[in-house]
C-alpha cells in the first residue's frame, strides 16, 4: 500500500493539487480532501466502458486491431485529407497538446479544443477588451465581495469556495464559513418552524407563493461584515442558495443589467426603472458596494458564455470590472471547465500565436472563429477527416455537425468507448492523465500545475502522447513516400 | 470582362483573393488561368476549380456564375473595376475594398465588406454575420463607402464603423452598429437586441420595430425626418435617442415612432 | 565534423581587445580553440566580412504566461505577419508578440545567440520554461520576480539578511532561475490593492518597508550569493513625467552597496525613466540628468528600451504602470496579479512620430546611449516589446552609427520633439567595436557570462558574421545597407554549427537553458512549519511548486558558491 500526497485532481478547473491518493495494488482504494467528483473520478475511472485495444471499423463494426495497422490507418486517414479536423485537447496533458500543434500544422488541418462549447466567447472577449485577472490566491487573500454570475460552483466546481473564495482564510480577510453555517442554521430553523406550523393547520391552504423564491429584495444583507457573497443566476441554484445577496436575472438579460450597471458606475442617469428583472433602485445599492468595497471579483460561467450575446456578454462583464477600477480594485475570471482546456489555449497560443480555431491549411496558423472553428466547419460540411481526443464531440455538438462528423473518416483517441468512439473509424485506447500518466495541466487562472502518474495503465495501452507521435510519425512516412513516388513519376 | 463558373460543388474553402480586377487587370486569360488559388490545404491553379471565359463586354470585370458561396476573399482590398456574382457569395467579400463595385444577386456570407475604406457593394439577398465589421480584436471598422443589403442581416454588423453608409432594407440581427463613432446605418424593417451598443457617436435610424432598447439610452426628442445620407432622407416621425451612456457617448438611435407604441412610456421624459 | 575555422574575417572582439583584426577563429565541439586542423575542418571564407561573438540580450519578453497572454489577446497583431511552414522550420505568426519558433529564427537572423527572459513570476515558472524549450537556435536564461516577494519582504524588513538571502538562494534553484528581478518594488504589492509607492520613501501598506529597502536589501543578498549579474531593475515611478529624481535617488541609494567595483544594480530600459518635466503636456528628456550621474559613478549598468515607431504591446509586471496606459490610451488591458509574488499588465501601444510624447521618449534613448560615454554601462535592447519589436533592432543600430540615420528620423517627428531633442548637437557614432560592446560583449559581461559574448578560447562557439566589410563599407554613411547587413546575418553559428545562412536558418539546434544552482554553506530548511506557511501563502502545496527537472530540455545549470 502507498500514500501518495500533493496529487493535482484531473478533472475540473479548480485543479486541486493536494489530494491525497491511497494506493494498493495498482488500484486507487482512497481518497482524501477531494471533492465528489474528484472520489468518483478515482474510485471509478477503470470502468467496463474502458477500451483496452486498438479498434478499426470493418464491415460497419468496430474489431480489434493490432497497433501497427491502427496507426498506419490513422495515419492514411490524415496525410490524405483536404482539410481534417483535429478537435479535443482539453482532458489531457500540455506535452499531449503540443504534439497535436505538430500534427495539425504537418496535415494542413484545423486545430481546435473544447473552448468552442465553453469558455471560447471568454477568450473572444479578452481579445476585444482585455482581462483584469489575477491568480486564485490574491482572491483569498483580498477579496471582500465575491460575485459568482452565470455558474453554480456549489455543482460544478465544488472546492471553489472554500479554497479560493468565501470559505477561505486569507491574509487580509477571513473566511465566511461560520457565518454561512449560522445562516443555513437559522433558515434550517425556520423551516422546521414553518413545517410546524403547517402541520398545526393542516386545513390551511398554504401560499406557496409567499414561500417561494422571492424576486430581487433590496440588498439590506450586504450591510454585513466581512466577506460578502453575490450570486446572479436565472434561478435559485445551490450556490444562490449560500449567497448573501442573491439577484435572478431575467434569461438572456445578462448584457442590458451589466451595461447598466456600467453606467451607474459612471454615475449616469437611466431612464428605465428596472432592468432585466431588477429594480434599479436595489442596482444603485449594489454598485455602490462595488464602488466602495477593498478588493471585488467576479466569476462567471456558462450562464454568460451560452446566452444571448454570447461573446459580447463576456465583454461588457470585462468592461465593467474594468470600469470598478477606476475606482477600486476588481478583477474577473472565468471558470473553467475541464482541468487543462486552459493548457489547450495556452500552448496552441504560444506555438501558433492563436489560442483555439487555428487553421493551419494553408501553411501558417490563422484564426477566424465562424471561419476556422471546429464547429462551424462541421456544420458548413467542409471537412473530409477528423481526429477527436480528449473529448466528446459525439455527445456535445448539435446533430447536424455530428452528422458531418461521422460522415467522413474518424480517428478517436479516449480511454472510454464514449459517444464519439463509437461513431469512429479508428479508436485508440489512452491511459487518464493525472492518474495513469503524469503531465502539465493549467488551473483556470493559468497556473501551471504538474499531474502524477498514481497507478499503471492496463497492459498496452498508451498515452495520449506517445500515440500521436506514432500517427505524426506515420503521417510523415507516408507523406515522403508520396513525394517520392511523384518526383519519380516526373 | 471574364465570367467564372465553378467546375464543381466546392466543399473545401477556396482562397481565392486572386480573383481581383486589380490582379486580373492587364493579364491575358491564359495568365488568369494559371493564377494560384488554395482549395482546402491543396494549391491549385484557377482552372482547376472554374471554368474562364473571356468576353468583350468592358464590365463588369468579372462576373462569377453560380454557387460561390465558399469561395472566399473574392475582391479583397480591390481599389478598381467591378465584380458580379450570379450566385451565393462567400466570406470576406470585398474586405477593405478602397475602390470600385460588387454586386451580390443572391446571398453573402460572413465579414462582407469587412472594415472596408471606399467603394460600393450591393446585396440582393441576405447578408449574414459581421456585416463592416472588422477582424477580432481590431477596433478598425468601415471608414468610408456604401453597402447595400435588400433582405436580412446577420449579427454584429456595422461594428466600429467609422464612416460610410449601410442601408439595409430587411431586418437586422443583434447587436447592430456596436461601437459606432462615425457613419449612419438604416434599417427598414425591424432591428434586433442590443441595438447600438457602446455607441459613441455616429446614428442608427430605423423604420420598423425596435423590441428591446438598451437601458443605456436616455429619450432626448422626436424629429420628422432624418437624413442618411445626400441620397436618402426618411420620413418620421422618430424619437431620438442618445447613448450609449455606458461609454458616455454622443450617439444617435432614430426609432419610428409609430411602429414603437411600446416606446410612449418615455415621453414623459421629453 | 565537429571541427570549423572562420577564415580571414575582420574580428570585432572586445571582451578580449580585438577591433577589426583580419584574424581566423577556430572552433571544436562547440568550444572556440587555439587551432584546428585546416585539412579535417570545415572552412567558412569570412574574407570581407565583419565576425562578431553572436548577439546577447539582456532583456526581451519572449516566454511566460504574460507574454503568451499578449499573445492571446492580439490576433490583429499577429495577422499581418505570418510565417509559413518549410521543411526544416515550424508556422508561426508575429508581429510584436511572436510565437516562440518564430522568435527563435528571427534573433538568429540577426546574429543572436544568448537571450535572456527578464520576468518570470515564480508561481508560474514552469509555464516560462515550457516556452524557452520551444524557443530554437538560443541559449537563454530566466529572472524570478523577486522585489514583491512576501517571503522576501518579511525577511527585509525584520533586517534578516541571511536568512532573506538563503531564501532567494533556495527560489533561484527551484525556478530555475538567473538573477533578481525587481519590478517597481513595493508598488506591485501595493497594487494589489489597486494602489501605488511614488518615492522610494513610500511605506508598502501592511508590510512595513520602504522601496528603497527592498532595492538595497536585495543588492546586499545578490552579493551575499556571488550571483554572476547584479540585480535587475525596473525603477519606481516609470512612464510619469519628472521620475528621473526618483531614478537619480535610486542609483545614489546603491552607492553604499558597492564595495569592491563591481557593478551592484542594472537599470533597465533606462529610457521609461529619464521623463523631465511634471505633465504630458510639458514633459521633456532628462538624458542630460541622468547621464551626467552615470559618467561620474561606476556601479550600475544599464540598458535603452529605445522606441521604435510602430504598432506594439506592452507587458511588465508593473501593474499599476499599465494601468495608468489603459487610462491614456482606452486600449484593451489585461491585468494579471500573481499571489504572493507579483503584479502585470499588457496593453497594445502605438509610438506615433507625429505624438510629440512618443517622438520624445524616442529621443531620450538615443541620447542616452550616446551621453554616456563608456559603452560598457550602456546597452542596445527595445525592451522587446514594449518599446518595439527586437527584429526592429537593425534599426537602432543605424540610429547609434550614423547622425544621418538619426537626422533623418527626427526630421519626421513632431515639431515639439525636434525642438527639445538633444540629438542635434550630438555628433558621435558609435563604432564597430563599440557597437559589439553594446550588443554582445558588455551585455555578456553585465550577466556574469562567462562563455558568452566573446571569442577568445573556451567561449561556447557561438558566432555572427555580417556582410559588412569595414575597409570598404561607411557604416555611418550607408546606413541603410548596414541596417540590411546586421538583420540578415551571412552566417550565425550556434555551438559551432551553421544555423542561418544569408538571413534563412539552414539547421535546428535547441540551445540551453542557463540557471544558478545556489551553494549556500547551510540549506534553507523546508520543514513542516514552512510547508505550513507555503500553504497559507500560495493556493499551491509546496511540493507542486518547483520546476522540476523534466521541465528544462536542455539544462546548464551554473553552480555558485555563496558567501552565506
Amino acid at each position: 500500500m502507498s500514500v501518495i500526497n500533493a496529487v493535482t485532481c484531473p478533472i475540473c478547473g479548480c485543479l486541486c493539487d493536494d489530494i491525497e491518493v491511497t494506493v494498493v495494488n495498482n488500484e486507487v482504494v482512497k481518497i482524501k480532501n477531494g471533492c465528489a467528483v474528484c472520489e468518483a473520478k478515482y474510485l471509478g475511472y477503470n470502468s467496463e466502458h474502458r477500451i483496452r485495444k486498438p479498434l478499426m471499423r470493418k464491415d460497419g463494426k468496430l474489431v480489434p486491431v493490432s497497433m501497427d495497422e491502427a496507426i498506419h490507418k490513422a495515419g492514411e486517414i490524415l496525410a490524405n485529407a483536404n482539410y481534417p479536423i483535429l478537435y479535443g485537447w482539453s482532458s489531457t496533458n500540455c506535452e499531449a497538446q503540443r504534439v497535436g500543434v505538430e500534427l495539425a500544422e504537418e496535415v494542413g488541418g484545423v486545430l481546435d479544443n473544447t473552448a468552442v462549447v465553453c469558455h471560447g466567447p471568454s477568450l473572444l472577449g479578452t481579445q476585444e477588451v482585455g482581462i483584469p485577472t489575477s491568480t486564485l490566491g490574491q482572491i483569498r487573500h483580498r477579496a471582500d465581495v465575491i460575485i459568482y454570475w452565470g455558474c453554480d460552483p456549489w455543482s460544478a466546481h465544488p472546492r471553489h469556495l472554500e479554497r479560493y473564495t468565501s470559505f477561505t482564510e486569507g491574509r487580509f480577510e477571513d473566511s465566511e464559513w461560520k457565518s454561512y453555517v449560522n445562516k443555513v442554521k437559522a433558515a434550517a430553523g425556520m423551516k422546521k418552524l414553518l413545517s410546524a406550523q403547517r402541520r398545526e393547520e393542516p386545513k390551511k391552504v398554504h401560499d406557496t407563493a409567499a414561500e417561494s423564491v422571492d424576486f430581487n429584495k433590496p440588498p439590506e444583507t450586504l450591510q454585513k461584515e466581512g466577506r460578502k457573497l453575490i450570486v446572479v443566476d436565472v434561478r435559485k441554484s445551490m450556490s444562490a442558495e449560500m449567497a448573501d445577496y442573491f439577484i435572478q436575472i431575467q434569461p438572456n438579460k445578462d448584457y442590458e443589467l451589466m451595461q447598466a450597471m456600467r453606467a451607474l458606475v459612471r454615475d449616469e442617469e437611466l431612464d428605465v426603472d428596472q432592468v432585466a428583472g431588477v429594480p434599479v433602485k436595489y442596482l444603485r445599492e449594489v454598485v455602490d458596494l462595488l464602488v466602495n468595497c477593498n478588493f471585488g471579483v467576479i466569476f462567471f460561467g456558462m450562464g454568460l458564455t451560452h446566452s444571448a450575446g454570447k461573446f459580447r456578454n463576456i465583454e461588457v462583464a470585462i468592461s465593467l470590472t474594468r470600469d470598478l477600477n477606476m475606482r477600486t480594485k476588481f478583477l474577473i475570471m472565468p471558470m473553467r471547465g475541464h482541468f487543462n482546456v486552459s493548457g489547450a489555449n495556452i500552448v496552441f497560443a504560444w506555438q501558433s500565436g492563436y489560442p483555439f480555431g487555428v487553421d493551419f491549411s494553408l501553411g501558417y496558423p490563422r484564426y477566424n472563429p465562424g471561419e476556422t472553428t471546429s464547429m462551424d466547419v462541421l456544420l458548413r460540411g467542409e471537412s473530409d477527416a477528423a481526429l477527436v481526443i480528449a473529448s466528446d464531440p459525439g455527445a456535445t455538438f448539435p446533430k447536424r455537425a455530428v452528422q458531418n462528423l461521422v460522415k467522413h473518416p474518424l480517428i478517436v483517441i479516449d480511454p472510454h468507448m464514449n459517444a464519439t468512439a463509437m461513431l469512429g473509424d479508428v479508436v485508440f485506447p489512452s491511459a487518464f492523465v493525472g492518474i495513469e500518466v503524469e503531465g502539465t495541466a493549467y488551473r483556470m487562472d493559468n497556473v501551471p500545475l504538474p499531474l502524477k502518474k498514481v497507478v499503471e495503465p492496463p497492459e498496452g495501452v498508451l498515452s495520449d502522447e506517445e500515440i500521436l507521435k506514432k500517427i505524426l510519425r506515420e503521417v510523415r512516412l507516408i507523406k515522403s513516400q508520396k513525394t517520392k513516388q511523384k518526383t519519380e513519376a516526373a | 470582362m471574364i465570367i467564372l463558373t465553378p467546375l464543381k460543388k466546392f466543399q473545401f474553402p477556396i482562397q481565392a483573393e486572386n480573383i481581383n480586377p486589380d490582379v486580373f487587370q492587364g493579364k491575358s486569360v491564359k495568365e488568369i488561368a494559371s493564377l494560384p488559388v488554395w482549395e482546402g490545404n491543396k494549391q491549385k491553379k484557377l482552372d482547376g476549380l472554374f471554368k474562364i471565359e473571356e468576353t468583350p463586354a468592358e464590365t463588369p470585370n468579372i462576373t462569377i456564375k453560380g454557387d460561390a458561396s465558399e469561395v472566399r476573399r473574392v475582391g479583397q482590398g480591390m481599389k478598381t473595376g467591378e465584380i458580379v456574382i450570379n450566385g451565393n457569395a462567400g466570406m470576406h467579400l470585398g474586405e477593405k475594398m478602397t475602390g470600385g463595385k460588387i454586386t451580390v444577386n443572391g446571398n453573402a456570407s460572413g465579414w462582407t465588406g469587412s472594415s472596408m475604406k471606399k467603394g460600393l457593394i450591393e446585396i440582393h439577398g441576405d447578408a449574414s454575420d459581421y456585416l463592416a465589421s472588422p477582424y477580432r480584436g481590431s477596433t478598425e471598422g468601415m471608414r468610408g463607402g456604401k453597402i447595400i443589403v435588400d433582405g436580412n442581416v446577420g449579427s454584429d454588423s456595422g461594428c466600429y464603423l467609422r464612416g460610410g453608409i449601410i442601408i439595409i432594407k430587411g431586418n437586422s440581427g443583434p447587436f447592430l452598429g456596436f461601437h459606432i463613432s462615425k457613419g449612419a446605418i438604416y434599417v427598414e424593417k425591424n432591428a434586433g437586441p442590443r441595438l447600438g451598443a457602446n455607441m459613441t457617436g455616429g446614428k442608427i435610424v430605423v423604420s420598423g420595430v425596435v423590441e428591446d432598447l438598451m437601458p443605456t439610452f436616455t429619450v432626448d426628442s422626436v424629429k420628422g425626418k432624418v437624413k442618411i445620407d445626400d441620397t436618402l432622407k426618411v420620413e418620421g416621425p422618430f424619437y431620438v435617442f442618445l447613448g450609449d451612456l455606458a461609454e458616455t457617448g454622443n450617439g444617435k438611435l432614430y426609432v419610428s415612432k409609430s411602429n414603437n407604441s411600446h416606446l410612449s412610456r418615455y415621453e414623459k421624459f421629453l | 565534423m565537429t571541427e570549423m575555422l572562420i577564415k580571414n574575417g575582420f574580428v570585432f572582439d572586445p571582451l578580449n581587445g580585438i577591433n577589426g583584426e583580419k584574424m581566423d577563429i577556430a572552433i571544436k565541439n562547440g568550444k572556440i580553440v587555439e587551432s584546428v586542423n585546416e585539412h579535417k575542418a570545415k572552412i567558412i571564407d569570412a574574407t570581407g566580412l565583419t565576425v562578431m561573438p553572436g548577439g546577447v540580450d539582456i532583456h526581451t519578453h519572449i516566454a511566460g504566461a504574460e507574454v503568451n497572454t499578449g499573445r492571446m489577446i492580439r490576433p490583429e497583431d499577429h495577422i499581418k505577419d505570418v510565417v509559413r511552414k518549410t521543411a526544416l522550420t515550424r508556422s508561426g505568426t508575429g508581429y510584436s508578440v511572436p510565437s516562440t519558433f518564430v522568435t527563435g529564427y528571427r534573433y538568429s537572423k540577426m546574429g543572436y545567440t544568448t537571450v535572456m527572459n527578464p520576468s518570470m513570476a515564480p508561481l508560474g515558472a514552469k509555464h516560462t520554461h515550457e516556452e524557452l524549450n520551444d524557443i530554437p537556435l538560443l541559449d537563454k536564461a530566466t529572472f524570478p520576480l523577486i522585489g514583491d516577494w512576501w517571503f522576501v519582504l518579511e525577511y527585509l524588513q525584520k533586517g534578516d539578511l541571511e536568512g532573506c538571502a538563503r531564501h532567494v538562494a533556495w527560489m533561484m534553484e527551484t525556478t530555475k532561475g538567473y538573477a533578481i528581478k525587481i519590478v517597481n518594488p513595493g508598488g506591485l504589492e501595493s497594487w494589489g490593492f489597486g494602489r501605488n509607492v511614488h518615492t522610494i520613501d513610500d511605506v508598502v501598506p501592511n508590510f512595513g518597508i520602504t522601496p528603497r529597502e527592498i532595492i538595497c536589501g536585495l543588492a546586499k543578498v545578490n552579493k551575499m550569493l556571488n550571483l554572476p549579474h547584479s540585480i535587475h531593475l525596473h525603477t519606481n515611478n516609470l512612464g510619469i513625467p519628472g521620475n528621473y529624481v526618483s531614478t537619480l535617488e535610486t542609483m545614489k541609494a546603491l552607492e553604499s552597496v558597492a564595495t569592491d567595483g563591481r557593478p551592484v544594480g542594472h537599470i533597465t530600459h533606462l529610457q521609461f525613466s529619464s521623463f523631465a518635466g511634471d505633465s504630458w503636456g510639458n514633459m521633456k528628456s532628462a538624458a542630460e540628468e541622468i547621464s551626467k550621474y552615470i559618467n561620474n559613478h561606476n556601479h550600475m549598468t544599464f540598458d535603452m528600451g529605445q522606441v521604435i515607431f510602430t504598432d506594439t504591446t506592452t507587458m511588465t509586471a508593473d501593474g499599476p504602470f499599465e494601468f495608468t496606459l489603459y487610462q491614456l490610451s482606452g486600449h484593451k488591458w489585461v491585468n494579471s496579479d500573481v499571489e504572493t509574488e507579483t503584479s502585470g499588465g499588457i496593453i497594445p501601444m502605438h509610438y506615433k512620430r507625429k505624438s510629440a510624447v512618443n517622438a520624445i521618449q524616442w529621443s531620450i534613448g538615443l541620447e542616452l546611449a550616446l551621453l554616456i560615454k563608456d559603452p560598457w554601462k550602456m546597452f542596445m535592447t527595445t525592451d522587446h516589446p514594449n518599446a518595439g519589436p527586437f527584429f526592429k533592432y537593425p534599426k537602432i543600430i543605424a540610429w547609434l552609427t550614423s547622425r544621418k540615420a538619426r537626422v533623418a528620423t527626427l526630421k519626421k517627428c513632431h515639431k515639439k520633439a525636434q525642438k527639445k531633442s538633444l540629438l542635434p548637437s550630438i555628433k558621435r557614432e558609435l563604432s564597430l567595436y563599440e557597437l559589439a560592446i553594446v550588443t554582445r560583449a558588455g551585455q555578456a559581461k553585465a550577466l556574469g557570462l562567462k562563455n558568452k559574448g566573446h571569442l577568445g578560447v573556451g567561449a561556447d562557439a557561438d558566432v555572427a558574421i555580417y556582410n559588412i566589410n569595414p575597409e570598404t563599407l561607411d557604416i555611418a554613411k550607408k546606413y541603410k545597407t548596414a541596417r540590411r547587413a546586421v538583420g540578415n546575418a551571412a552566417y550565425t553559428i550556434k555551438d559551432g554549427k551553421v544555423v542561418v545562412k544569408d538571413g534563412e536558418v539552414v539547421q535546428q539546434v535547441d540551445g540551453k537553458t542557463m540557471w544558478l544552482d545556489v551553494e549556500t554553506s547551510e540549506e534553507m530548511k523546508v520543514d513542516e512549519e514552512m510547508k505550513r506557511k507555503f500553504r497559507q501563502y500560495w493556493t499551491v502545496e509546496y511540493e507542486n511548486y518547483p520546476v522540476f527537472d523534466h521541465y528544462v530540455k536542455v539544462s546548464d545549470a551554473i553552480t555558485v558558491k555563496a558567501s552565506v
